[in-house]
């Protein structure tokens, strides 16, 4: 195989189909982190989002038509519900008992990968009778935009994509708006940065941070069980890659703000695609594989490497705010 | 009391009576009553914990007193939480401004009651045109000049405080508080404030203005209340009364104003800054080529206006700041090889401008305070453990000698201590060292009298010792009051030094905003 016969179209689809959930992952971060709640937790929120939808697909297997792809859209409801439960524990967690955000954020992702592990067995021993440690899913359809895939070299990222990424993009855009432009989203800002500002305002701080942790988890979800239904087909613990760290390391690269950490997204998606797609060209063997699957870890240090200098984390992030103390 | 000015009004719009307020170990404010007129400034004077603040907190809402009632215009209130305080309309400028430092200022006077607007009928979003131009109009209205697009971090404090002004009048305050407002500011901007809360009584405002400086009660308030440990002790109108006699109602005793000293004679050079050049992080000399001399016996203050680099200069003496150029001397040997604690060792001490920031670690005991810069040797530290009762049995001395207040001894949390003996517990860790120079920075801020007083009668005894002092500091009066040599810094430059007999307090003024033509 030679340098001509790379999929160039493919680089660009599949970076975007892995750029999108990590964007969604991270602005769920972004949410958290601006209101002043550290958010290690995104990879066990998205692990448990998808857990919960793939547990909606595999339950209701036989109450759709054989090749509907309604089960697939409910599954990114359910899981976007269930991400969001789950952050309600780190949520109570940080906020109501004042614990400490990194350590709850280290349990959550623990505990995720322990709960769901332990109910997709048992669950499939005990009521679909079949010993497997994963649920399967529905292969997702793909997608090919009129007019827009027509574009010269760019028309391939229109190509064959999934129906996750437009919903992705719809909700991104929402929740951009969301965060800067109205009341909510601004007050959700000032509690990461100054709450006591908050308070004096006569706003509730424990509630928009309770409010924007919950949203990390929706949006975690959304973003798991893209990521389910992209690489796997599946969900199985294997989901748990790192990609909620990644996102994490997506949205300091950004600044803790969405459109460069959009940027960041593409980055880091494009180098994965890049790497994947490159390897055959050079007889690359399964081990050197393994090492692609870390090209946009390596991307990330070297990143933050070099624009860390720069980077305005949110001026009250990680604090406890205790109202009694003045 | 009779007779009022003419546009006085009569009418009560705030009303205390029999305010109690009790906190374990101390009773913050006892049995007070006092009403205030519409329209009037009104200061709560009195020294660091008098009780103002705690007076004014529960006005404001933010305690509820254990005893006693408050009264808005007429009606018996009863004010559980700031939220119902501004629905009373009243408005509060805590002395930490409490602002969203990556906001606007328009941004920032909304938060919590955002005019809102829909797009298209359906999308709800925050209308900050509107805003802004609403702010604008009060900014006219009230003289209070501000960008409300500009960014809170990029601005100053004085505009920050313009900002906290402009929340209120956003909310339609009526009574507004101020708690300490001048105590960051500098002399011009303080004469700023003082003409701002002017054209605020003159628009029908209340004031509160809680202060310890005399000087801007005499010049701004119509009456005031003098408080001491938590009681009311006077009610004056200002006109009839003079500093002298508010001081010394306030500190229960008679107060010498001018502490003016003279040297007893300068001896060796101790300290010798020669073409010293400070740079901040961008590469921008903070301090540009900067050469003077101390002298055993001397004090040497340093004037300017906050930013000249003075900060800067003295923390590069430290050892603090990296020196790009120039030399800094010590009793005749280069400084440049040593780091902070060898600079300490030498014979720098060196009370920095942040107390609790630089100064002291907040969390920890007063007597690991005073020991902050010896506890790594004998007898605080014999083979690596360190010794519990060398370090009391020296802040037992120290605490003695410097009087610093502290409710439980050595063990006393730093934090838990008032500004003014956090400050002391310093100065008197400092002195202890025995060095030859001492650098003060900004040393009275914030305190009140009766620890300015202190600490300057100390700055003064050291001198005297045959120390050479390097004095930093903002307030012109200090200056003045203390030196036996004035240097004046503008822009990070040395503009003049002189002896200070020869220099009068307006053309130290003249210097400190640049102006070098009256010679």
């Amino acid at each position: 195989m030679s340098i001509l016969d790379v999929n160039y179209a493919a680089i660009l689809v599949d970076g975007l189909s892995f750029a999108l959930p990590l964007l969604i992952i991270a602005i769920g971060g972004i949410y958290s982190e601006r209101s002043g709640i550290v958010n290690l937790a995104l990879e066990g929120l998205l692990g448990f989002g998808a857990f919960v939808g793939a547990l909606f697909v595999a339950s209701t297997a036989g109450l759709f038509a054989a090749h509907s792809d309604l089960p697939m859209y409910f599954s990114f409801l359910f899981a976007a519900i269930g991400g969001g439960m789950f952050a309600v524990i780190h949520a109570v967690l940080c906020i109501k008992f004042m614990a400490n955000q990194v350590i709850s954020g280290v349990v959550i992702n623990i505990l995720s990968v322990a709960l769901t592990g332990f109910f997709t067995s048992t669950i499939n021993a005990n009521f679909f009778g079949q010993a497997s440690e994963r649920f399967m899913l529905q292969t997702s359809p793909r997608w090919d935009i009129p007019f827009l895939m027509d574009i010269p070299i760019l028309g391939a990222a229109f190509t064959r994509v999934y129906p996750f990424m437009l919903i992705i993009l719809v909700v991104a855009t929402f929740f951009w708006y969301l965060l800067y432009k109205t009341q909510f989203g601004m007050r959700v800002r000032a509690a990461g940065d100054n709450p006591q500002a908050l308070d004096a305002a006569g706003v509730n701080v424990s509630r928009v941070r309770f409010g924007a942790v919950v949203i990390s988890g929706v949006l975690a979800g959304i973003g798991g069980m893209s990521f389910a239904y992209s690489i796997s087909t599946n969900f199985s613990p294997a989901i748990y890659m790192g990609f909620g760290f990644l996102a994490i390391a997506a949205l300091i690269f950004g600044n803790w703000k969405i459109i460069p950490t959009f940027a960041a997204c593409l980055i880091f998606g494009l180098t994965r695609s890049a790497a994947f797609n490159l390897l055959p060209v050079f007889d690359a063997s399964a081990a050197v594989l393994d090492l692609a699957l870390a090209a946009p870890f390596v991307v990330t240090l070297v990143l933050l490497a070099v624009f860390g200098k720069k980077n305005m984390a949110p001026r009250a992030l990680g604090d406890v705010y205790d109202k009694s103390k003045r | 009391m009779a007779k009022q000015d003419a546009g006085l009004s009569q009418e009560i719009i705030l009303e205390v009576r029999n305010l109690t307020k009790r906190f374990p170990g101390i009773v913050a404010c006892d049995n007070i009553s006092l009403d205030i007129r519409k329209g009037e400034i009104y200061a709560l004077l009195g020294e660091n914990g008098a009780g103002k603040s705690t007076l004014a907190s529960m006005i404001f809402g933010l305690y509820q007193p254990d005893e006693g009632q408050i009264y808005i215009r007429g009606q018996a209130v009863s004010i559980d939480s700031p939220n119902e305080a501004v629905a009373l309309d009243i408005g509060m400028v805590h002395q930490h401004f409490k602002l969203v430092s990556n906001y606007t200022v328009a941004e920032n006077i909304i938060l919590g009651d955002e005019p809102r607007k829909k797009a298209l009928g359906l999308f709800p979003y925050v209308d900050i045109k509107s805003a802004e131009a609403r702010i604008e109009q009060l900014s006219r209205d009230y003289g209070l000049e501000v960008d409300p697009r500009a960014v809170i971090h990029d601005l100053g404090v004085s505009t920050q405080q313009r900002v906290e002004i402009l929340k209120m009048l956003y909310r339609d305050a009526e009574i507004l508080i101020f708690d300490e407002p001048t105590a960051m500011l500098t002399p011009q901007e303080i004469e700023s404030l003082l003409q701002i809360i002017k054209n605020l009584r003159d628009q029908g405002k209340t004031v509160i203005f809680i202060t310890h400086k005399l000087d801007e009660v005499m010049e701004v308030c119509d009456r005031c209340a003098i408080l001491v440990r938590g009681k009311l002790v006077d009610i004056s109108n200002t006109a009839d009364t003079s500093p002298r006699e508010l001081a010394s109602k306030m500190v229960g005793r008679d107060i010498e104003f001018s502490a003016k000293r003279p040297t007893k004679g300068m001896g060796d050079t101790i300290l010798e800054v020669e073409g010293l050049r400070v740079e901040d992080a961008n590469g921008f000399p903070k301090v540009n080529d900067v050469s003077f001399k101390v002298h055993a016996g001397e004090i040497f203050a340093v004037a300017g206006v906050s930013g000249s680099g003075q900060t800067e200069l003295a923390d590069a003496i430290a050892g603090l700041a990296k020196t790009k150029k120039g030399d800094i001397k010590l009793k005749g040997h280069s400084l440049s090889k040593m780091n902070v604690r060898k600079r300490s060792e030498d014979g720098i001490a060196y009370i920095p401008e942040d107390r609790q920031s630089v100064g002291l670690v907040l969390d920890f005991c007063l007597d690991q305070n005073l020991a902050l810069k010896s506890y790594y040797r004998k007898p605080y530290c014999k083979t690596s453990l360190l010794k519990p009762v060398a370090f009391s049995e020296h802040a037992k001395g120290l605490i003695d000698d410097f009087d610093i207040r502290c409710a439980r001894g050595p063990k006393t949390i730093t934090r838990e201590m008032s500004g003014g003996n956090q400050q002391k517990a310093i100065v008197g860790r400092e002195i202890d060292q025995g060095a030859d120079l001492l650098i003060f920075v900004q040393p009275t801020r914030g305190l009140d009298i009766g620890a300015i007083m202190a600490i300057r009668e100390r700055i003064l005894d050291e001198r005297d010792k045959g120390k050479a002092v390097l004095l930093i500091s903002l307030e012109l009066d200090e200056v003045m009051d203390l030196a036996d040599t004035i240097g004046v810094m503008y822009a990070g430059q040395m503009l003049k030094v002189a002896a200070a007999a020869d220099l009068s307090m307006n053309q130290v003024g003249e210097f400190m905003m640049g102006v070098t033509g009256n010679e």
